[in-house]
């Protein structure tokens, strides 16, 4: 793609996420939504292949399908209460509606079987965009529209995204499927905590922005998509492997990384609102994650897997393709827990 | 609509008539009763002649038949016919499935562990030793647009191969609107899991198409198709040639993925895209040199190895000058 393609397609992508965060009017915010969809489109199909084209196109008719369910929600709204502004939804079919416009842009089970096949038709790079910058837009609105959120709806919809996105990862050999699977996981974590506590979604959503960014870098480092690709990497860049390890501990929620931290507050947070079985299921089912996780990284850094090299150590070779913003990413991915106590200022 | 046809098909047949071919496989299960009464229609050929038929090529036909003979029942061994009891089996099949499929997922990719799955560097994907092994593929021929090919598969001798013969005939149909005819295929059926759900087979860490084939020297095309929800990408595929020796020797052909290019509707387009391997819908042999006359292959296994020294990922270019959107 053209350099000034390329420009205006970022730049449209990221005003029409600016639109939608900063917008009170929910016309504007719809135009957001589709000026961000439209956008990313060609970005998607950035490799011209028929996978990509199937991928491109099954997000689009999601989305789609989704807009359409939130425009539907808006009209219900203005029915009821004659604005347009963004406040309480009085009328509970409008919030229901937008509820589920809003978790099938997000990939939320039981609209979350776009999203890993869309992220395994389509280049590294986009799916980064996609499982990163995607997200921002619905949460903003999530946030928003949170005090009249159907609570018993959202917390199904993250117990059954947590247990999906751990199931599903579970025997997975294509890294951008796990990092789907990561994703519907990490986003129901997020959907279970907004209700009670939206500035807890926002950590959550800040760290595993941070996490996944990391991640998909250091996989576009090696250019990997397959398990088997990550698992030569110790071969090549060793240190990479180290981080790789590091950051799916991370990701995983273990502590003493940073990824611990949102689970912590969430469980926190929802034991305080006298909720007992949910937290406990949502921490046990994390435990199906952390298994393919830890799979991944057993493979990749903690044993040597044969090469088909002849070299012992291709290390030797300075590696030519640049990593950028990847050291402080992966230190704000794994090093902030010790940052904790400063969480208070939240409240 | 699948598990609707697997309980006609399991309802009037209960396994005992032959499976039929695609050519013949119409939508409602009434139609198998006509192919069953056509097959115990046919002339039996007596046993005593077979044998001294079998070295000529014609006996191929008188094979069929006998084959055809074979599968008559007696009087003595009827058909058993019963719905309820169709439909519990196949409900319990269906669960019984969707019980290995869970177990499966637990265990790893494909049933197996991980570690055993990331170190594979060979795998027989389809071999021949049994009824059940045909039973994954289906043949079809001109027959279907109104040709006069015709083809079969069975097993071969000793029950350690599969035998697809039948005779191609390159004589249009007379329908007024096909001008070419003359071809036939063998074709993987899709992999399905519980409640008929589609499946995929994934060679991601494979490199190489390996066959162990034995032909009459006819070309035929190795075609493959990858799995796809959307309808217009039904038509496109990835061939390459598969060149038989025609000698009595086993041939083993081994056909890089890197070199298979792609069609769409039949017609190889200017754009080529690489063969992606993770999820792989079926594979198929179609034979349509436009030569008429009998054919044969014979085939003992199918499998996907890692060739390390085969590091080529794609074999073709794309031209800004035919494809400039691939450049923009």
């Amino acid at each position: 793609m053209k350099p000034p393609i390329l420009i205006i397609i970022m730049a449209t992508i990221m005003t029409g996420t600016m639109i939608v965060m900063l917008s009170s009017h929910w016309l504007l915010i719809w135009i957001g939504f589709e000026m961000n969809m439209l956008a990313i489109i060609p970005i998607l199909m950035k490799k011209y292949n028929p996978r990509a084209m199937e991928a491109s196109t099954k997000y689009f008719l999601t989305q789609a399908t989704a807009s359409m369910l939130l425009m539907m929600g808006v009209t219900i709204n203005l029915l009821y209460s004659g604005q347009w502004v963004v406040s309480k939804i009085s009328n509970p079919i409008a919030s229901i509606m937008m509820t589920t416009a809003l978790t099938m842009k997000l990939g939320l089970s039981p609209f979350h079987f776009w999203v890993p096949e869309v992220t395994q038709g389509i280049t590294l790079m986009s799916g980064m965009i996609l499982l990163t910058w995607q997200k921002i837009a619905p949460m903003s609105i999530l946030y928003q529209i949170s005090p009249s959120i159907n609570t018993n709806l959202l917390m199904l919809m993250a117990l059954t995204s947590v247990l999906v996105g751990g199931w599903g990862g579970l025997n997975q050999t294509q890294l951008r499927k796990i990092m789907a699977y990561s994703s519907i996981a990490h986003m129901g974590w997020m959907a279970a905590i907004i209700t009670y506590n939206p500035t807890m979604m926002v950590l959550n959503l800040t760290l595993y922005i941070l996490m996944t960014l990391s991640t998909f870098m250091l996989f576009m480092l090696n250019s990997s998509t397959t398990t088997l690709s990550l698992s030569h990497m110790w071969n090549k860049f060793p240190l990479i492997t180290s981080m790789i390890l590091i950051l799916m501990l991370s990701l995983g929620g273990l502590p003493p990384l940073s990824g611990f931290i949102p689970k912590w507050m969430i469980i926190q947070e929802l034991t305080k609102n006298n909720m007992i079985i949910i937290p406990t299921l949502m921490a046990i089912t994390a435990l199906l994650n952390l298994y393919f996780y830890l799979r991944l990284t057993y493979s990749t850094a903690l044993t040597m897997f044969p090469s088909t090299n002849n070299m012992k150590m291709k290390w030797q070779f300075e590696y030519t393709k640049k990593a950028t913003l990847l050291p402080p990413l992966i230190i704000t991915s794994t090093m902030l827990l010790p940052l904790t106590p400063m969480l208070s200022v939240l409240d | 609509m699948a598990l609707v046809l697997k309980f006609l098909n399991g309802t009037y047949i209960f396994r005992k008539c032959p499976k039929p071919n695609v050519a013949s496989c119409p939508f409602l299960g009434t139609h198998f009763v006509d192919y069953c009464s056509s097959s115990l229609q046919k002339p039996v050929a007596a046993p005593g002649k077979t044998s001294s038929q079998r070295n000529s090529e014609g006996d191929l036909q008188g094979h069929h038949q006998r084959e055809a003979a074979l599968d008559i029942t007696s009087p003595e061994e009827k058909p058993l016919v019963s719905f309820d009891k169709a439909i519990k089996d196949e409900i319990k099949d269906q669960f019984r499935r969707l019980k290995d499929d869970i177990v499966n997922h637990w265990i790893g990719p494909e049933g197996r562990p991980l570690h055993e799955v990331l170190l594979e560097q060979a795998k027989v994907v389809w071999q021949f030793r049994g009824k059940e092994d045909l039973d994954k593929w289906m043949v079809t021929s001109d027959k279907t647009i109104g040709g006069r090919s015709e083809v079969f598969l069975k097993m071969g001798r000793n029950n350690q191969s599969a035998l697809l013969y039948g005779t191609l005939s390159s004589e249009a149909p007379k329908d007024g609107e096909s001008g070419r005819s003359g071809y036939c295929a063998m074709i993987s059926r899709i992999p399905r899991g519980p409640f008929e759900r589609k499946r995929a087979y994934d060679w991601s860490q494979f490199n190489t198409l390996y066959l162990r084939v034995r032909g009459d020297g006819r070309p035929w095309m190795v075609n493959i198709r990858e799995d796809t929800d959307i309808v217009q990408r039904k038509n496109q595929m990835y061939s390459y040639f598969m060149f038989t020796r025609g000698g009595p020797y086993w041939q083993e052909v081994k056909i890089p993925f890197s070199k298979f290019f792609y069609s769409n509707q039949g017609r190889i387009r200017d754009a080529q895209y690489q063969l992606l391997l993770d999820k792989i819908s079926s594979i198929g042999f179609t034979l349509a040199d436009k030569v008429d006359g009998p054919f044969f292959l014979e085939i003992d296994f199918i499998g996907v190895f890692t060739d390390p020294a085969h590091t080529e990922e794609f074999a073709y270019e794309n031209s800004p000058e035919l494809n400039p959107r691939l450049f923009k």
